[in-house]
């Protein structure tokens, strides 16, 4: 075993964090405070997504060949602890770590020559349509139908919970081409390039937290061409399995974020008197619970960074529900943690406070102006992406046909 | 970063693995708990064969020079054979303080103890986990040529049966705490050995004015061997854990209830998956730890973070097994409630998960 300590990574450290004080704008360090989501303000995201395009640091997962950066994993880690350290808004995930990936892995070559470049600049944003409103948990039941037509599908159906479709140009989805056999085997894959075509309508739906985050897609004989599809025709659940594989995202994992979640409590907690004196802080049930928090990240943090260098932990074919299941659960601890310290201060309703350039001033801090919509935003960690429950019956399975891997 | 054991540590582990699969499943283990003998002079003499007993010390001192992370590599199987030779304490603890010191009679028994033909105890709990050096409160005074130690420790792995015992006392009341060497036998012991649940054999030992040698008082020497013994002992409990969530998939996967394996009703299929969400964090925590140790690196929140999480995740894998097993999960007969008293001495020693979180939330 080793870890590499290298002088030379300290020196790439202080690059990337003189970066990241140097090149986001005002708007963008905004929106990097308010994010309160997996899904950070779309606006300013995709501006500092195009600058780091820019810097060349746009996707660090991907293969160099492809605009990957080539950097080591103890790289990797360090760009993603700078990242959060610094507040900035995660990338959003559905181009770089979805649909991008994807087509590096199974596109067609006019597939990749087209999109990716235009994926790694920032031009296009991507949306995920998988899920309908009949078709959550159990996916394969979906029913959204693309009956053949000469050289196009027509599609009819909808679906739901497609995550910023109204910011999208264009979407990757799972459509039904055939009801024979097992429900899995009828399924497609298809690239939509447009989000305007005739007989699309894209309906925003409003969160608990108070924000338009999720939308619904409606299709009404929707014509597009048969060359967006990914994989053979029936074979979309592969490639869906497969895209899986990429869901756990490639900028270094979840623990840097749920590590900034907590230093933002503990930050709250040194100002907040308790109500048995002194402060949160110095209280022994808070500095309980926050250290069992951290501890549990701590252990996210070391199970990714194995997962990262190739460890046999990663070869588990249940280790993508574990990762899931652990990170979507403390996202929602840590989240919970920063709502109770705020405590009454987190009751007001401050959409417009929240807003990035917003001239409303807000109600108390900024962390008592997050603190309620991350937490009612990250009710949805453990039902999107496969539910928590559907996760745990996929590692049950695994242990089923593996054993425990003990 | 490679977090892999290196092709010298996986042999290792395969001879000691074969060895235990062999010699040590759960029947032969249990005569051993149940026989008069503390533990199977026969196994440990296997080990000292093998080069265990000498595997953590320098070439200097006579040993073979290894690494925390080779202990840690076999230290897996001691926990999935709930190995009750006292490993930890007598090599990792008293072992590591005599080949931290220079004296003739530390050089001598820590040859005898990588020959296996002693057994050395370390006396440090006091009662209440002994989490910190900080909490040690038995002192030593001079006296002449020597020092004279005072006071009582509690659940001494060995200690009544080790010919020597390696004692954490301070130098005089509110003194820096430091090692002694105190043979067995000698003037002002008062003994009184006991099993623990999980099959060893401790003792609670009184000290009234004993003659004890100094080995060492460098603090930071006390805290890496403390360290490196915690890690040892979280490996055990590791591979305890991994024991467990096998047997218990297994069982569930076999005992039918109304007409079908029990593993197919949810409810219990999801104890299933969280316990093996609970291992895979248990076993990165450790096996980040081990790799954090050997690069020099790890501090101790690093430490306090992999105990704590041992002891909590040690502790609802054993109770979520017992559950799933039912009835025969309580019995003796079955290993599933031996490995749970494991996981709970593992969680109770040097500080319980509660502790450790306490630490790691002060920052």
């Amino acid at each position: 075993m080793n870890i590499d300590f290298a002088p030379e990574l300290e020196a790439f450290r202080r690059e990337v964090a003189d970066f990241f004080a140097s090149a986001p704008t005002p708007a963008i360090r905004e929106a990097g405070r308010k994010t309160t989501s997996v899904f950070a303000p779309f606006k300013e995201c995709m501006e500092w997504h195009r600058i780091l395009y820019d810097q060349g640091w746009v996707a660090p997962h991907w293969p160099k060949d492809y605009g990957g950066t080539g950097w080591s994993v103890e790289q990797r880690f360090i760009f993603a602890e700078e990242y959060r350290k610094a507040d900035l808004p995660p990338l959003l995930p559905q181009s770089l770590g979805m649909v991008g990936p994807l087509l590096i892995d199974l596109g067609t070559q006019a597939q990749k020559d087209l999109y990716l470049p235009r994926i790694l600049s920032g031009q296009d944003f991507w949306a995920q349509g998988y899920s309908e409103p009949n078709s959550g948990s159990d996916l394969a039941s979906l029913s959204c139908r693309a009956d053949a037509d000469g050289d196009d599908y027509i599609i009819n159906g909808s679906k739901i919970w497609t995550t910023y479709a109204h910011h999208a140009n264009r979407m990757f989805m799972l459509v039904r081409t055939s009801n024979e056999g097992k429900k899995q085997q009828g399924i497609t894959f298809l690239l939509l390039d447009r989000m305007d075509y005739p007989g699309m309508v894209v309906r925003p739906i409003v969160g608990l937290d108070g924000f338009p985050e999720q939308c619904e897609v409606f299709f009404d004989n929707v014509r597009v061409p048969q060359s967006g599809r990914v994989g053979a025709e029936n074979d979309g659940w592969s490639v869906a399995k497969h895209l899986l594989k990429h869901e756990r995202g490639g900028s270094g994992g979840a623990s840097p974020a749920l590590t900034r979640y907590c230093e933002r409590a503990r930050a709250a907690a040194a100002q907040t008197p308790s109500p048995f004196g002194g402060m949160l802080a110095d209280d022994p049930v808070f500095q309980r619970d926050v250290g069992e928090l951290e501890a549990d990240i701590a252990s996210l943090g070391h199970f990714e960074k194995l997962a990262i260098s190739g460890h046999e932990v990663a070869q588990d074919p249940a280790f993508p529900s574990m990762n899931k299941t652990i990170n979507s659960e403390l996202i929602q601890r840590a989240s919970t943690l920063m709502m109770q310290v705020s405590g009454v201060d987190s009751l007001a309703r401050q959409l417009e406070a929240l807003r990035v350039g917003s001239n409303v001033e807000p109600l108390g801090s900024e962390f008592d102006l997050v603190a309620m919509p991350l937490y009612l935003n990250s009710r949805a960690t453990t039902i999107y992406a496969g539910s928590n429950e559907v996760q745990r019956d996929l590692i049950a399975r695994s242990m089923a046909s593996s054993g425990a891997g003990a | 970063m490679d977090f892999n054991y290196t092709e010298e540590q996986q042999m290792l582990r395969d001879s000691v693995g074969k060895y235990l699969e062999k010699n040590y499943d759960f029947d032969a283990r249990q005569k051993i708990v149940r026989s008069h003998a503390p533990w199977s002079p026969d196994v440990w003499q296997q080990f000292a064969e093998m080069g265990l007993l000498a595997l953590p010390f320098s070439q200097e001192r006579g040993g073979l020079g290894g690494s925390v992370t080779d202990c840690v590599a076999f230290a897996e199987l001691f926990g999935r054979h709930l190995v009750t030779e006292p490993f930890t304490h007598s090599v990792m603890l008293a072992g590591a303080a005599l080949a931290a010191a220079d004296g003739t009679d530390a050089q001598a028994w820590l040859h005898k103890l990588i020959a296996g033909e002693a057994v050395i105890a370390f006396a440090y709990e006091e009662g209440h986990g002994t989490p910190s050096l900080d909490l040690v409160t038995m002192t030593a005074q001079k006296s002449g040529e020597c020092y004279a130690v005072f006071g009582e420790k509690r659940l001494v792995v060995a200690g009544g049966d080790a010919q020597a015992l390696v004692v954490v006392a301070r130098m005089g009341e509110g003194g820096a705490p430091a090692l002694f060497l105190v043979e067995a036998g000698a003037e002002g012991i008062q003994t009184r050995a006991y099993p623990t649940i999980d099959g060893r054999s401790t003792a609670n030992i009184r000290f009234d004015g004993v003659r004890a040698v100094l080995l060492t008082g460098a603090d930071q020497q006390l805290d890496r061997i403390l360290a490196n013994a915690i890690i040892v002992q979280c490996a055990e409990a590791v591979g305890a854990m991994g024991a467990l969530v096998t047997l218990t998939s297994e069982y569930a996967m076999t005992r039918k209830q109304f007409g079908m394996p029990i593993a197919g009703f949810q409810a219990v299929a999801h104890r299933l998956a969280d316990m093996k969400i609970a291992y895979g964090k248990a076993r990165a925590t450790l096996i980040y730890t081990t790799a954090l140790a050997e690069s020099g690196a790890s501090g101790p929140r690093d430490i306090a973070i992999l105990k704590g999480q041992t002891g909590k995740l040690g502790r609802a894998i054993g109770e979520a097994a017992i559950q799933t097993h039912g009835g025969v999960g309580m019995t003796d007969e079955l290993s599933v409630s031996h490995y749970h008293k494991h996981l709970l001495a593992c969680d109770a020693m040097f500080g319980d998960h509660s502790y450790h979180f306490r630490k790691v939330g002060q920052g």
